[in-house]
């Protein structure tokens, strides 16, 4: 069960990277479209029909951000009942705190351009939370494999 | 797991350090430790109840939602969500209300219709086919046309002509409908599959009947899978004209259709060269038929005739505002031709605009402008025909977001009221009724909110009170953080839907229905009905 949360902390962690990534990789796209005479506003941005190949960052952070990540981090709180990873629940909870905070920001704080700094802000602290509690599991196992063999 | 288990998670594992053996089937006891072994036992198996309870504590709640949300695979429309009256006197039933057992008085969608004896004076027949067409542009697009094209053909008629269109389908696969969009057609001419009518099987036909009692602009699409149907081209314009036209306005239609991501208006791409006599007139009708609101701007100025079908009274010079037309809404615009010949672009987006003047007429890009018309003080008050501050009913429509389960799938869902759907409103009226409603949305997005049958009209958004001419509507751009409230008038009874007409949204379950009392539909959604209406 460390392993397992091990493995699902440092996914988080990774995932952080992806949409990173992902988000970037979308706005470098767009921005090369709009370069070459692709105009957008509301209605052909809610057609889905959007013609760049980018526009695929959009959908990965999207589904990452909105589906995979809150329920990774909602695994990674079951396991942490488990895994008796030293204060584990508690990061674990804490993972899923910033997720859930940050999907909030990136629906709701469109109003407000302003949380969108704290959208970028909280992802490296997403990152940051879930590497610790992962770097704690792992920390915890090696305790348990010299003590086993001591 | 087994590999990286240690001693103190794996009870009875082979004890390796060097401490005292103990009997197999108890907890090992980490090295050095030497506690009473029935104590350890427990103290262990604790931690174990309290993760299990934990976990189930999570997860038993989550189960239950997903299993509380999966839709049946047949339902009524009237069995959705609940009953709300809005302060109004219940029926006397609930189930009379929610027509599961339809009494003797009460009436079927079906009969919801016209005097069937009255003979039609406009006939249109329109053939549904599934297929890859090409546009007026000449781009080749995989979707739907009605007469083979796309957008479908212009119907017209008169004030005061009942129309009649017959609707067959060729080859639509999964069926179709036609909705008459902002015509507050008889209940059982709207065209909503599973509430109003079962959707037209391939080889089967459909007859709607209607009358064109008021001017203005309107169009028509399919209400069956209408969120792959009407972006896929099911759709066309409707115009029904004043019984004394002015002959000297020039009437263009300006259909907004975006097909695979490529903005047309009516089938064309870019700009439409429209001939126009200098000091002439120009009605241009706009019909955003898209997901989301669209932006018209002009270098001149406008006069904003009338919003969704319904006339603007004493309407004034627009310039330099430009004009927002929400998903599903209409917008009548007048442009007067300079006497000295000059042409007049009219953009509708970026990509498209109508260029009014002779052939050849070169007009400059206008930029757009910064702000855009506020219809809530735009031309000048006039009689209601009634008085909103005696309603019978008010309702509330509150527009949020949250995550949760719909039909079985976890995501973050549309609510209203705070609910997923299908625990939806359902609005509950008596034929007659003075009827409120606030709509409001803090969901994160703009929704165009589409009430089917009836217009409503603005009183006030955010507080701030109406004071310009009754603005009139069955589409209203519901921006995030605003609210309006509306009026209207229970006059037409059926069961109407009051959906979002970003018809994704309406597909992730943005639909709500106002129902009168004593009206029952026949009709059912899910999956094995084949009515699937949004």
């Amino acid at each position: 069960m460390k392993s397992a949360y091990r493995i699902l902390a440092f996914l988080i962690a990774a995932e952080v990277v992806v949409q990173a990534a992902a988000i970037a990789f979308a706005f470098f796209g767009l921005s090369k479209w709009i370069d070459g005479g692709g105009i957008l506003d509301k209605a052909t941005m809610e057609s889905d029909e959007i013609t760049f190949d980018e526009v695929a960052g959009f959908i990965v952070h999207g589904i990452n951000g909105m589906m995979v990540m809150p329920l990774l981090a909602l695994i990674l709180l079951i396991v942490s009942f488990f895994a008796k990873v030293p204060g584990g629940s508690k990061w674990a909870g804490l993972v899923l705190l910033i997720v859930v905070i940050q999907v909030g920001l990136a629906l709701f704080g469109r109003e407000v351009s302003l949380l969108g700094l704290l959208h970028g802000a909280n992802a490296l602290i997403l990152f940051a939370v879930a590497f610790h509690a992962g770097s704690r599991a792992s920390a915890s196992r090696e305790r348990d494999a010299e003590a086993q063999y001591a | 797991m087994q590999r990286h288990s240690t001693p103190e998670q794996s009870g009875g594992a082979p004890e390796q350090s060097g401490g005292a053996p103990e009997p197999p089937g108890e907890a090992s006891e980490p090295p050095g430790g030497a506690k009473p072994l029935a104590a350890s036992a427990t103290r262990r198996r604790r931690p174990l109840a309290i993760a299990l309870l934990a976990t189930v504590a999570i997860l038993a709640p989550l189960a239950w939602l997903w299993y509380s949300s999966l839709l049946p695979d047949r339902y009524s429309v009237m069995e959705m969500g609940h009953l709300d009256y809005g302060g109004g006197p219940a029926a006397a039933s609930p189930d009379q209300a929610h027509g599961q057992h339809a009494e003797g008085n009460a009436t079927s969608v079906a009969d919801l219709v016209l005097d069937q004896q009255r003979p039609a004076d406009v006939h249109v027949t329109l053939e549904a086919r599934q297929e890859t067409f090409q546009l007026a542009s000449g781009r080749k697009v995989d979707g739907y046309t009605l007469n083979g094209q796309s957008p479908g053909p212009a119907i017209e008629a008169v004030q005061g002509q009942l129309v009649e269109v017959r609707l067959r389908n060729e080859s639509v696969a999964e069926g179709t409908t036609l909705h008459w969009h902002g015509v507050d057609v008889p209940n059982a001419e709207d065209g909503v599959a599973g509430v109003t009518q079962d959707a037209v099987a391939v080889g089967d036909e459909y007859v709607y009947r209607f009358l064109a009692d008021k001017p203005g602009t309107y169009w028509y699409h399919s209400h069956q899978k209408s969120h792959q149907q009407v972006p896929g081209g099911m759709l066309g314009p409707l115009v029904i004209a004043p019984k004394s036209q002015d002959e000297k306005v020039l009437d263009q239609l300006a259909l907004v259709h975006i097909y695979d991501g490529v903005r047309t208006v009516n089938g064309f791409e870019g700009d439409i060269s429209v001939s126009a006599e200098p000091g002439s007139r120009v009605r241009i009708r706009v019909i955003n038929t898209d997901n989301g609101p669209m932006t018209v701007w002009t270098g001149s100025a406008y006069r904003l005739l009338a919003v969704d079908g319904w006339d603007l009274n004493k309407p004034t010079e627009v310039i330099d505002q430009s004009l927002v037309v929400t998903a599903g809404g209409r917008s009548d615009l007048e442009i007067e031709m300079p006497e000295d010949g000059s042409g007049v672009r009219v953009q509708l987006g970026a990509t498209n605009a109508l260029v009014l003047g002779g052939t050849g007429v070169d007009v400059p890009h206008p930029p757009q402008p910064d702000t855009s018309l506020d219809l809530l003080s735009y031309g000048s008050p006039a009689a209601l025909g009634f008085d909103p501050t005696s309603a019978d009913r008010s309702f509330e429509y509150s527009v949020g977001r949250r995550p949760g389960f719909v039909n079985g799938r976890p995501g973050l869902w549309w609510s209203i009221n705070g609910d997923l759907f299908p625990d939806v409103p359902m609005f509950v009226v008596r034929e007659g009724d003075i009827v409120r409603m606030q709509i409001e949305n803090n969901s994160g997005d703009v929704h165009p909110m589409h009430l089917h049958g009836h217009h409503m009209v603005v009183l006030s958004r955010n507080g701030e009170e109406s004071t310009g001419s009754p603005w009139w509507v069955d589409s209203l751009n519901v921006a995030d953080g605003e609210s309006y409230d509306l009026a209207f008038v229970a006059d037409n009874p059926g069961i109407w839907m009051d959906h979002c007409h970003h018809l994704p949204h309406a597909a992730q379950g943005l639909v709500a229905h106002l129902m009168y009392e004593g009206v029952t539909a026949p009709y059912l959604i899910g999956e094995d009905t084949g009515n699937t209406p949004e």
